[in-house]
């Protein structure tokens, strides 16, 4: 809902705006250009950096004037190629020295902004005295570590490799993952203040038009001061940022984004964040794992359901517990209430005190082991578990079959495999709670029936979060909360509405391949 | 617009609510161990019910109850059969609502407030109308899908039935089986909604099928239940017990959980939320040929209405009444009025395309 | 719709402070686990319950509380008063009823019974032989929980198709329907246990007659069937061949576990009336006081016979003392009525009807197996 506001008023603006642009750039022209002395244009350099000490000036021969930035150009590059290059000849148009320079990205420009803006992206501006146009050649450091396994998707049997931050790494991930020319990438800069740049994914021929320009649109319609993590880019364009659900998926493995392009979808990656943006994403598909393919279709199948049921389990399990016992005595089986009422016994708490309590204390640790470094972290969850949970026993606190239900479902929570619906799973439980604690079983289904509803309002991209159950299409069916052998699974999700339905013309099966 | 394959669990939803909570007594009242015959009957008399409102609809295309009576009648004559429809769905959702209250109160909370139960339920409906058609439609479907495993429970009280007690077959008299389906015309409508829906779907020559579909699968159930009812109960037994079903259910035991209509009940929350929010929706698509109200206002305004009244119904005794009411209406309005207005229909077009020829 | 959400936020913020429901912590009530009933003095109602209680002290107790009054609620309020914790019956499994009191009639209590909804309908209910409340104060030495205990051996026993079922829901039923009255387990104290000594005959909701635990067997037998009980019957020894019965008693004892039975009942006239009933047994032969060749066919043939021959005897001799004491527990009038139509049977129609009336009973006995050793 936040969404539909954005952008209507984004849209009445929009016009006024691009009209106020025109008119600016039309005047400003001529203010605009690089002044064509050496002099003036070291000037006009400085008054649009205000300065910065790590702007370097030079002055190769005579009319030639370098300007960069230190911390953001290749040194090597610049050094051994760029310089001895601009030594060694004489140049006479900025035209022949674009023509003669042997680096990959080279443009002859004259506007100061867009030049100016340039240089941050690691480019060498190379003046010549005399001429208003200016040279850039684009000699960008990579400041990236190495590719490394993903840490919050790890994966038994698979690639291990994840995105890292540097955009251009992870392009030349996807690109080595899908080599067609039909694989899209538009650019886009968003952020007034950082200017950051969002790279677009799609497969043309596969993705649906109609969402490729949607996405375009709420890229390229945002207003926003900076961007820093793709994350925050994916709750800008979400369709209900109000809810706690993510509709899009945040994944940094380059291979489960590849598969999400090959299956239609549109992939957004933000330079600088290792988090790659998979849309449109069905509220099940958080569920799967890209894992699930690799194996084989009964095991994928059983590890689905599992992870299905650990997510019914973590949300209801503490929730009928608190209910239970503060209500419904009468369902508890007797030889089950015994042992119940006997660890309650000591405890001093309401039971919805007590497993708000417990849920706390699980949350506190997880936040903290993911706070600190990984090793101290480990510690911490080992020593918290052990020493708080036989303590909190033992001093009378909590009863030691909720320890056993809070440790169930905070495990529980923890097999799904989006680290972001993970924690989404975990905290509605606490509503559940008090409703479980306040009304009982009545509650618990009232808080039900919400998410439920809820569920089925949201959207992702416009197609149904709640697909492919409703609206139902039972052939996409054959890979949600299970998964079919490869041959029934030949056709995309419809949810996508992808323009080309079938992965590839099934072949009969024929198990026994001679 | 929504597919017809959808219409099956709309039109199923709908007619299962609270109504199969005890509408074994009724029938038993009347028709004895023969109530299963009244249940088959009245199943039956849906489908022919459901045909010729199909064949109404289709003389007009893509057009609403509402617009029909505008049509056949004229403006004024027909926005009052409208009023009388939307008093009609209005009426369904009170019922609905209010003996679903009841029944959390009897069984599982004695304490709560009638207030509480009607103003957290009607919150819940007004965030799922608020959603659209779209999501009211998704609602029955997670409704089907997600209550359906409350019918093999029925496994459970199968154990202790005598399939004797269903003979003699036919031993009542043929008008008290008949008086007996009458007296399920409270449980059953809710199929009516077709009226309302029609307009909304995108295939439209495979309504009929999943139409049928639906309603067999509500026959099945129905018969299925009160099989096992007569089955289980003995007649003094079953005369008794408001809530036969709930009391199949309390029958219920797994290693894990017992006295599993504690859980029924509360479960039964998704199945009357369908039932709300499509009697809720087709109230207000009758309204907003009468007044001008957008669908946010009608909502709030509807469900302050129904919540006051909520209150002001408490007893058994009332709530009686105005289910007995509301089936007597609704008997005439579902399975006679119909066929009547099928006729007017052929009649009308008869008229216009004569004088069409004749112009 | 800003307006709207402020709205819907603010009604469930309220909603949420005001209704809160009425709590039942598991650790604040006093959980009833069995109930008796017993004649009072002057028509008062003598209530015994068994409450399971939990204390941080003692883990886990059970207290006996016992008051008088005129109903069945009221003893409850008064047993109430009598303990720290509020007295719940959502976890009552055995409703017992003193003999005494069962003469008198305990329709009252089954109405009441199946009218609440905290009493599930799977509660067993039984008849103690001399007053419950003396069966449930004593002081068994090796039985903690009488309520659990009591529970246990009646449970034990129906799912072992040793005793008529007697599920509460059961009960109700027969009390309801026209055409078959009540069984329930009988149980005693037996110096330090407890156990089940025979089968309560109810006319109505009145105890007419009590069979022994033996007998209780053909009962069951002629109410509902049986998948796997065992039972004990003799046979005389000129039945059987002499060359068989060398070293054996007069009556030559035979254990048989059932694997299935089947049941026909037709009523061939309805005026007298007169039923055919025909069961078929088929069994597993466990023990056998004689010494026989079992390989030769005759020889099965002829202890097959007698086998049916003295179930069926037997059953006959039950069948004329339930007609005796005029209690319908073979459930003959549920036969009656579904097969006559437009009886308009009502009970006492039905039960004039049923002293007169005659049944043919016919077993039929198959030995499946006898062990792996013949």
């Amino acid at each position: 809902m936040f969404k539909k506001r954005f952008n209507r008023s984004s849209k009445r603006e929009k016009p006024s705006i691009d009209a106020n642009e025109n008119k600016k750039s039309e005047s400003n022209q001529k203010e605009n250009v690089f002044p064509s002395s050496s002099k003036d244009y070291l000037q006009t350099i400085k008054d649009h950096t205000n300065n910065p000490s790590d702007l370097v000036v030079k002055t190769i021969s005579p009319n030639i004037t370098v300007t960069y930035m230190n911390s953001l150009v290749d040194d090597r590059t610049l050094k051994e190629q760029l310089i001895p290059e601009l030594i060694r000849h004489k140049f006479e148009t900025p035209e022949s020295l674009k023509s003669s320079l042997f680096i990959p990205e080279v443009d002859v420009d004259d506007q100061i902004n867009h030049s100016v803006l340039s240089m941050y992206n690691g480019t060498v501006l190379i003046h010549l005295d005399g001429f208003s146009q200016v040279v850039l050649a684009k000699i960008t450091t990579t400041v990236s570590r190495a590719l490394a396994a993903p840490e919050n998707e790890s994966q038994v049997i698979g690639a291990q490799v994840g995105f890292n931050e540097s955009l251009s790494s992870n392009e030349s991930l996807i690109r080595r993952y899908i080599k067609n020319p039909e694989l899209c990438n538009e650019r886009f800069n968003v952020g007034k203040q950082t200017n950051t740049t969002v790279a677009f994914f799609y497969i043309k021929g596969i993705a649906s038009e109609q969402m490729v320009n949607t996405l375009r649109q709420r890229i390229s319609d945002l207003k926003i001061d900076s961007l820093l993590d793709s994350a925050v880019l994916a709750e800008y364009i979400d369709d209900n940022s109000l809810s706690p659900f993510p509709q899009m998926l945040l994944t940094e493995r380059p291979d489960r984004f590849c598969d999400g392009l090959l299956n239609g979808k549109l992939g957004v990656i933000v330079d600088g964040s290792s988090m790659a943006i998979l849309c449109p994403h069905a509220f099940i598909e958080f569920f799967q794992s890209r894992e699930d393919q690799n194996l084989r279709w009964p095991i994928a199948s059983f590890l689905r359901l599992l992870r299905f049921s650990a997510v019914f389990l973590s949300i209801y399990l503490t929730p009928l517990y608190v209910a239970a016992l503060t209500f419904h005595y009468e369902i508890i089986p007797q030889s089950l209430l015994v042992p119940l009422s006997e660890s309650r016994a000591l405890v001093p708490f309401p039971p919805i005190i007590e497993a708000l309590l417990l849920e706390l204390i699980i949350e506190l640790l997880r936040e903290a082991g993911a706070r600190l470094p990984t090793k101290v972290g480990q510690t911490i969850g080992i020593v918290g578990g052990i020493v708080i949970g036989t303590a909190a026993v033992q001093a009378g606190i909590t009863s030691n079959i909720l320890i056993i239900i809070v440790a169930l479902s905070a495990l529980a929570s923890f097999t799904t495999p989006s680290y972001m619906m993970g924690n989404v799973i975990r905290v509605v439980r606490f509503p559940l709670i008090l409703l479980a604690g306040f009304w009982g079983f009545y509650g618990i289904m009232l808080g039900f029936c919400f998410i439920l509803i809820h569920l089925i309002r949201q959207s992702s991209l416009g197609s149904p979060y709640t697909a492919p159950f409703y609206p139902p299409r039972f052939m996409d069916w054959r890979d949600s909360i299970i998964r079919l052998p490869l041959p029934f699974t030949y056709k995309r999700q419809k949810s996508v509405r992808p323009q080309n339905e079938e992965k590839y013309q099934p072949e009969p099966i024929n198990p026994e391949k001679s | 617009m929504i597919n017809a394959f959808l219409l099956f669990f709309v039109i199923h939803t709908t007619q299962i609510g609270v109504g199969i909570h005890g509408f074994q007594r009724v029938i038993y009242q009347e028709a004895k161990h023969d109530a299963w015959i009244s249940v088959l009957l009245i199943g039956i008399a849906t489908h022919i019910i459901a045909i010729f409102m199909i064949k109404t609809l289709e003389i007009y295309g893509s057009n609403d109850l509402y617009g029909i009576h505008q049509d056949i009648f004229g403006k004024w004559f027909g926005n009052f059969l409208n009023f009388i429809y939307i008093v009609y769905c209005s009426t369904a959702f009170f019922s609905v609502l209010r003996n679903y209250i009841e029944v959390v109160q009897t069984w599982v909370f004695p304490n709560l407030e009638t207030w509480f139960i009607s103003a957290t339920l009607l919150l819940l409906v007004i965030y799922a109308f608020t959603g659209g058609f779209r999501v009211i439609v998704g609602i029955s479907f997670f409704s089907f899908v997600l209550a359906i495993w409350l019918l093999p429970m029925l496994v459970f009280p199968l154990q202790f039935t005598t399939a004797r007690s269903l003979l003699p077959v036919m031993e009542n008299d043929i008008m008290d089986i008949l008086k007996g389906a009458q007296s399920m015309t409270f449980t059953i409508v809710g199929f009516e909604i077709l009226n309302v829906i029609y307009p909304f779907i995108k295939d439209k020559n495979n309504v009929k099928r999943h139409v049928h579909y639906g309603l067999l699968a509500t026959t099945i159930i129905y018969l299925s239940v009160i099989l096992v009812s007569i089955a289980y109960f003995s007649p003094d037994q079953l005369n008794k017990s408001i809530w036969a079903t709930l009391s199949l259910f309390s029958i219920v035991r797994f290693p894990f959980i017992e006295r599993f209509e504690y859980i029924a009940v509360c479960f039964w929350m998704l199945i009357i939320l369908p039932n709300l929010c499509l009697y809720l929706w087709a109230a207000y698509r009758g309204s907003i040929r009468l007044v001008k109200v957008n669908s946010t206002q009608f909502v709030w305004i509807f469900s302050i209405v129904v919540f006051m009244l909520s209150l002001s119904v408490e007893t058994r005794t009332e709530i009686n009444a105005v289910n007995n009411y509301f089936s007597k209406v609704g008997f005439y309005l579902i399975f006679v009025y119909p066929i009547l207005l099928y006729l007017l229909a052929v009649m009308k077009k008869k008229y216009t395309t004569r004088k069409e020829r004749k112009g | 719709m800003k307006f709207i959400k402020v709205m819907f936020i603010f009604i469930f913020l309220l909603i949420t402070i005001a209704g809160c429901a009425e709590q039942k912590l598991l650790e604040q009530v006093g959980l009833t686990t069995l109930l008796g009933y017993d004649l009072g003095e002057n028509e008062k109602l003598s209530t015994t319950a068994v409450i399971r209680q939990v204390n941080p002290e003692f883990q886990s107790n059970v207290e006996i509380v016992s008051a008088e009054n005129e109903t069945a609620r009221g003893s409850r309020a008064e047993i109430n008063r009598k303990t720290s914790k509020k007295i719940m019956s959502g976890q009552m499994r055995v409703v017992l009823f003193g003999e005494e009191l069962a003469e008198d009639g305990i329709a009252h209590h089954i109405d009441t019974l199946s009218k609440n909804s905290d009493t599930s309908g799977s509660i067993i209910v039984a008849v103690v032989e001399g007053e419950t409340k003396s069966l449930l104060e004593y002081q068994f030495q090796e039985i903690d929980d009488i309520g659990t205990h009591i529970y246990k051996l009646l449970e034990q026993n129906i799912k072992n198709e040793q005793m008529i079922s007697s599920s509460l829901h059961e009960v109700a039923h027969d009390y309801y329907s026209l055409g078959r009255d009540i069984a329930i387990p009988i149980i005693k104290r037996d110096k330090e246990h407890v156990e089940i000594s025979g089968v309560a005959l109810f006319d109505k909701g009145k105890m007419v007659g009590k069979l022994s635990t033996e007998e209780s067997f053909y009962v069951k037998l002629s109410r509902d069937l049986y998948d796997s009980a065992m039972f004990e019957i003799t046979i005389p020894k000129e039945a059987l061949p002499e060359s068989q019965t060398k070293n054996s008693p007069e009556k030559i004892p035979v254990v048989i576990d059932t694997i299935n039975t089947k049941k026909q009942v037709k009523l061939i006239n309805p005026q007298t009336p007169e039923f055919d009933m025909h069961i078929t047994v088929n069994g597993r032969m466990l023990e056998i006081g004689a010494n026989m060749d079992l390989d030769n066919p005759k020889n099965v043939k002829k202890l097959e016979e007698e086998i049916g021959k003295s179930i069926a005897k037997n059953l006959e001799r039950v069948l004329v003392y339930c007609q005796d004491v005029n209690s319908d527990a073979f459930g003959l009038g549920e036969y009656y009525r579904s097969s006559v139509r437009h009886s308009n049977l009502t009970h006492e129609k039905w039960h004039e009807l049923y002293s007169t009336a005659k049944v043919n009973i016919k077993v039929d006995f198959t030995i499946l197996r006898s062990g792996i050793f013949e």
